[in-house]
């Protein structure tokens, strides 16, 4: 992992870090890394991904409406709302 | 010492204190972070709505690290709680004090099992899919699961009993059927393995519980054999991949517009958004969340992330293998029942190791019992002969 990389998965996931932080992250890393040579001595090349540990099919519900919550409440914890529309900054100048 | 997020009077008999990861309505729900502080739930959670139809009445919500992938509890946004020098777990300090007979936690990177190993209590993570996650805040969801922790084996049972069954509003519940194995009478395991090559880095108090707990079984006719799997011990490499991955994208819904914390100072949408999260996540989500979203790059996914989820069939098969000739495994929870401000300053990212211990059921979704400070993982749906053996402790009385 290089600084540079972390500079793109900072912005990529809308955080800022600061200098010390980096550092502690990009030592992480160098463990994490590390740990991969671990797994390399697997040979999984035949073996299936395994994405749920147990049984389970997608589930798909009759088209009901159910629960219909009041846009009042939705918006109770909102930071900022006007009208009954969540406000931002001005996204189109 | 804050212990509770929110408390909540009652004159019950029976009562639960649910941790700051399961949904409440009328009750804030903060996750431990800043970013949920004051959020409010327009609808509670399936176990909890269950409990109170068994007759337990909720005293409150127990304070959690950031988003549950700490130690202890430590990460907080209300701070850590240390007593005695020694870092403590909110729910497991409200049951072991009395203040409420039950706690209904959920185990996302095994902090409630090692607070259970280090309050003397018993806890169960179910069988994955058993006991519905509707409700809860969503981590790492492939292997997180609602959990147990009382001072007794019978009540740990009984709690499962009214939490566990299907749930159509939990894509990942199990059938009714399946999930009601897990609450049948069974036998205790007769024949244990101990994994050998978890015993070697604990401290000398785990050990002697480790001990204590192979005497015991043996006096009470289980035999006892150390196995050394070296499958097994990669597990928490591939769950902190699995749970970072998963993290990362469950956490990218929190931007400071729909709901929770949003920064005082931005001049655009992107440093709303930027401002929000920085200002409101802690040190140990950040990492997390930069690691999960490195896994599932373009360079890295299929060395990294798509490597772990192959590696976690290898561990379910290696568990399945160790099942044909035992009952359980037998493991420590964690690796000290004494975690220090030190330590913890010490190594930020301690949870990432410590989770030796606790990753193996995490990312095989098996059932994990804790009592007398150690472990015990079972087949699935063994959940409740699991709960057998950790009776075992309190006939003997310790």
């Amino acid at each position: 992992m290089e600084r540079d990389m972390l500079r793109k998965l900072e912005l990529l996931n809308q955080l800022r870090l600061t200098e010390e932080q980096k550092d502690d992250i990009l030592a992480f890393f160098a463990d994490r890394e590390k740990e991969m040579e671990t797994l390399e001595k697997f040979d999984t090349s035949a073996t299936e991904r395994m994405v749920h540990v147990m049984p389970i099919t997608t589930v798909v519900r009759e088209d009901v409406v159910s629960q219909p919550f009041a846009r009042e409440d939705l918006q109770r914890g909102a930071p900022e709302t006007d009208e009954g529309y969540w406000c931002v900054p001005r996204v189109v100048e | 010492m804050k212990l509770f997020a929110t408390k909540i009077d009652t004159t019950s008999e029976r009562t639960m204190v649910v941790d700051d990861m399961i949904l409440t309505k009328d009750t804030p729900t903060t996750a431990g972070s800043k970013m949920l502080d004051g959020y409010v739930s327009l609808f509670e959670a399936e176990a909890l709505t269950r409990l109170k139809n068994a007759g337990y009445a909720l005293c409150g919500k127990a304070n959690v690290g950031e988003f549950a992938i700490d130690l202890l509890g430590e990460t907080s946004q209300n701070g850590k709680i240390v007593s005695g020098g020694k870092l403590i777990n909110a729910s497991a300090e409200i049951v072991s004090s009395g203040e409420a007979t039950i706690a209904i936690t959920l185990d996302v990177n095994g902090s409630v099992r090692r607070a259970a190993a280090q309050s003397g209590l018993v806890s169960i993570k179910p069988t994955y899919g058993t006991v519905s996650r509707y409700g809860t805040i969503p981590v790492a969801c492939s292997g997180e699961t609602v959990s147990v922790m009382a001072k007794s084996a019978d009540t740990c049972r009984e709690v499962l009993g009214a939490i566990a069954g299907h749930d159509d509003k939990d894509g990942t519940s199990l059938s009714e059927e399946l999930c009601a194995r897990v609450k049948q009478n069974e036998s205790a395991p007769r024949k244990v393995a101990l994994l050998k090559s978890m015993t070697v880095g604990v401290d000398g108090e785990v050990a002697e519980k480790l001990n204590a707990f192979i005497a015991l079984l043996t006096d009470n006719g289980v035999e006892v054999c150390e196995i050394d799997d070296e499958v097994i011990a990669t597990s928490r490499i591939a769950w902190n991949i699995l749970m970072s991955a998963e993290l990362c994208n469950n956490v990218s819904r929190y931007d400071g517009v729909k709901y929770g914390y949003r920064a005082q100072n931005f001049s655009n949408i992107d440093e709303l958004y930027t401002n929000s999260r920085t200002e409101a996540f802690g040190e140990l989500l950040k990492t997390a969340i930069i690691f999960g979203s490195e896994t599932l790059s373009t360079e890295n996914y299929m060395k990294v992330y798509d490597k772990a989820l192959r590696m976690r069939r290898v561990i379910v098969e290696a568990f399945a293998k160790i099942f044909e000739s035992f009952d359980a495994v037998l493991l420590p929870a964690c690796s000290t029942l004494a975690y220090t401000e030190e330590t913890v300053s010490a190594n930020k990212y301690l949870a990432f190791e410590e989770n030796l211990y606790t990753a193996p059921a995490s990312v095989s979704g098996l059932p994990a019992v804790v009592a007398g400070g150690v472990q015990l993982i079972g087949k699935a749906f063994s959940d409740s002969a699991l709960l057998e053996l950790a009776k075992l402790l309190e006939k003997e009385g310790k």
